[in-house]
């Protein structure tokens, strides 16, 4: 009841004198929209292709998503901020390098391996963090510029090596299942998901990243100490990523100077299927996880339809737009809005 | 908000003259250390052919960002057009036409972008980033598995020639930031472009055609990826699909260089050339000296930060200058309670 009461105290005027019943309101809920969504895909794909319903299919998908779950957990921290990281993908595959050189030359375990991931995530994420919260440059800027650093190095580090071997100690992981089609990498994932979903909804610090968010003027006059939470966010975003760089090892096992240019965008993308709002103040884990499985579902069924894998950035990009479509419908009440919101980006 | 949304006239712009300093410097350091840099005083000239299509996206973007947007499909779209014209010509088209549909085909897209963000009212990043991903697909379907290359000399001339030793590609890119100048300073089309960016509601009121300009815009930078997907095309002689896409961070970068404000509303164009000009050296001159192009990556975005947060900080320290002088005369004037009026709380 207390949602019904949020929601209806949250709306505009005209949502007032209508409260939809519970199940429809259900639905105004992205992560469970999207988790139809799934379901629908994959009993289509299913019905069309018996093999899609093998268990080592559905754990291939699931272990394929793991990586885009962990770098869109954190975009979901930024974004919800009314932030951007763009450098997400090259922090992940700075922290692949990095730990995978470790791994292979230096015999390195699967405990520390993660501990030095989340470190090297953290320190790249402190780099965005500094840029955005202290000297205060647009996300955007600082993160393209975060982006071409980061890239860089990565080639500057790996210094034209690449990293191959992985003992099957550690990649077992990324093909083994418990239980058919559940891999074991996705029950490593879920405790993160978890502990992002507890912290966003129930923290003080989680309620304030969405207060920022949502209006960073209104918060700072609540007393929220603005430019720290954004901070946060981006140290957040750093971890997940450097985490994300173990979990592609995990499920490649291999990583290069390239490993993750292209993720940064994938990321942005899984979020926003997910229900993160570019405009912040919306959004959360779950529909970062649901999001990412929903790509990769997506994706895989398409080539299991015999689609070229040629058209899959395509893929991404209707998704997305449909993502965005329905977003603007369903929360700006129509076209109308347009000005508004470029005053409010341009309040970011 | 104490600063004027167009950019006063008669007086020297800072942010210009540390380009211009900067260029100078820039070319008398790769002058000294490596030979082949200057080549007799040609050589720098015949440099920019390669960072000309950089430069023309790098206008189309100005624009776009001019109204506080953001075209991040604009580097695809230049691909898409590099693609397509190279097709034609494998085809056997004649160059001309090779070249009007390479720029009909990215100015399609450009035009569905703007529709999108200008009638359905959805965020431009959003909508960019989706086509961006679309675009793709579409220029690496048509590249097929092997790309086309090898064109006729009549079509490479456009990148790789020259006019008395000033390469076509440079003028090309000159014409297009002359006619994007006067487009924003002179046209009503500009400053509508100008104040959409400074402030949207403003915009409203004062009944601008949002909606047309916003199209116009989108469908503007479309032309120029065109344009710069056809010098790609024209100086590598081959139209491999993801031609241009590397494109998209240099240009944006030499944007914002450029002292656009990425909320929109502030900016000269004659600064993102000379952002352009100075980028486009620091690369290639890093190249000829030998470093990789993933190095000169990690330099750029160096330059990118460290020239940023050079400029918000002076900025900054000037505004809070202003607005206490402003406080100390109000003060003066009206004998209220000190500190009722409230300092810069931007959160």
């Amino acid at each position: 009841m207390t949602t019904a009461r949020n929601v209806k105290a949250a709306s505009s005027a005209w949502r007032d004198l209508y409260m939809p019943p519970r199940w429809a309101l259900l639905l105004r809920r992205r992560e469970i929209l999207v988790t139809a969504a799934i379901v629908i895909v994959v009993a289509a794909s299913a019905a069309a292709h018996p093999y899609f319903w093998a268990s080592g299919n559905l754990a291939f998908i699931l272990a394929d998503s793991v990586v885009i779950t962990f770098l869109a957990l954190g975009e979901s921290f930024v974004m919800i901020g009314r932030g951007v990281d763009l450098s997400v993908g090259a922090i992940m595959g700075l922290s692949a390098i990095v730990v995978g050189f470790r791994i292979q030359n230096h015999g390195m375990t699967l405990l520390p391996a993660v501990l030095l991931g989340a470190a090297v995530g953290i320190v790249f994420g402190l780099g965005n963090a500094v840029l955005v919260g202290v000297v205060r440059l647009p996300p955007i800027i600082a993160t393209l510029g975060t982006l071409s650093v980061y890239s860089g190095l990565e080639f500057v580090v790996t210094n034209g090596n690449q990293v191959d071997t992985i003992p099957s100690s550690i990649t077992n992981l990324g093909s083994h299942t418990v239980l058919p089609g559940i891999p074991v990498i996705l029950l490593l994932t879920l405790p993160f998901v978890l502990v992002s979903a507890w912290v966003l909804r129930y923290t003080t610090f989680g309620r304030s990243i969405y207060a920022v968010g949502d209006d960073a003027e209104a918060a700072y006059r609540a007393g929220i100490g603005v430019q720290r939470v954004l901070f946060s966010t981006y140290v957040i975003s750093g971890l997940f990523a450097g985490l994300g760089g173990v979990a592609f090892l995990v499920y490649t096992s291999g990583a290069s100077s390239t490993t993750g240019i292209n993720d940064n965008l994938t990321a942005i993308a899984a979020a926003i299927i997910g229900g993160t709002a570019l405009t912040g103040g919306a959004g959360g884990a779950f529909g970062a996880l649901a999001g990412s499985v929903f790509l990769t579902v997506t994706l895989t069924a398409m080539s299991f339809a015999h689609v070229s894998d040629v058209w899959q950035p395509a893929g991404v990009g209707v998704l997305v737009l449909l993502a965005v479509v329905y977003d603007s419908r369903s929360r700006a009440g129509g076209p109308r809005r347009s000005p508004k919101r470029q005053r409010r980006r341009g309040a970011r | 908000m104490t600063t004027l949304a167009l950019p006063r006239r008669g007086r020297v712009p800072v942010w210009g003259t540390c380009l211009v300093l900067a260029i100078i410097a820039e070319l008398i350091y790769f002058t000294l250390t490596t030979r082949q840099f200057a080549g007799h005083g040609t050589g720098m000239l015949q440099l920019t052919e390669q960072f000309a299509p950089t430069g023309v996206l790098a206008l189309g973007l100005a624009m776009v960002i001019l109204t506080g947007n953001i075209d991040l499909s604009c580097g695809a779209n230049a691909s898409l057009a590099a693609v397509i014209a190279g097709t034609v010509l494998a085809k056997g088209g004649s160059p001309a036409l090779a070249i009007v549909a390479a720029i009909a085909v990215s100015t399609l897209f450009g035009l569905f972008n703007g529709i999108i963000v200008a009638f359905v009212g959805i965020d431009s990043l959003l909508v960019t980033l989706a086509t961006q991903f679309i675009v793709t697909s579409i220029a690496t379907s048509v590249a097929g598995a092997s790309p086309p290359f090898g064109f006729s000399s009549a079509f490479t001339l456009i990148g790789q020639g020259s006019v008395n030793d000033v390469p076509i590609a440079l003028l090309i890119f000159l014409v297009i930031a002359l006619a994007v100048i006067l487009t924003i300073s002179f046209t009503s089309l500009g400053r509508s472009l100008t104040l959409i960016g400074y402030n949207p509601r403003a915009a409203l009121y004062s009944g601008i055609a949002i909606r047309g300009s916003l199209t116009a815009v989108f469908t503007l930078c479309g032309v120029m990826s065109g344009v710069a997907g056809v010098l790609l095309a024209a100086y590598y002689n081959s139209a491999q699909p993801d031609i241009g896409t590397d494109l998209l961070l240099p240009a944006i970068t030499a944007a914002i260089l450029g002292g656009m404000d990425i909320f929109g509303g502030k900016g000269r164009i004659g600064e993102v050339v000379l952002a352009v000009f100075l980028l486009g050296y620091l690369s290639q001159g890093m190249l000829i000296e030998g470093d990789s192009s993933l190095s000169i990556t990690m330099i750029t975005g160096l330059v990118l930060i460290g020239a940023l947060v050079i400029k918000v900080v002076f900025e900054r320290n000037f505004r809070q200058r202003l607005t206490a002088r402003m406080q100390r005369l109000r003060t003066m004037r009206s004998p209220g309670p000190p500190g009722s009026i409230s300092p810069d709380a931007d959160g």
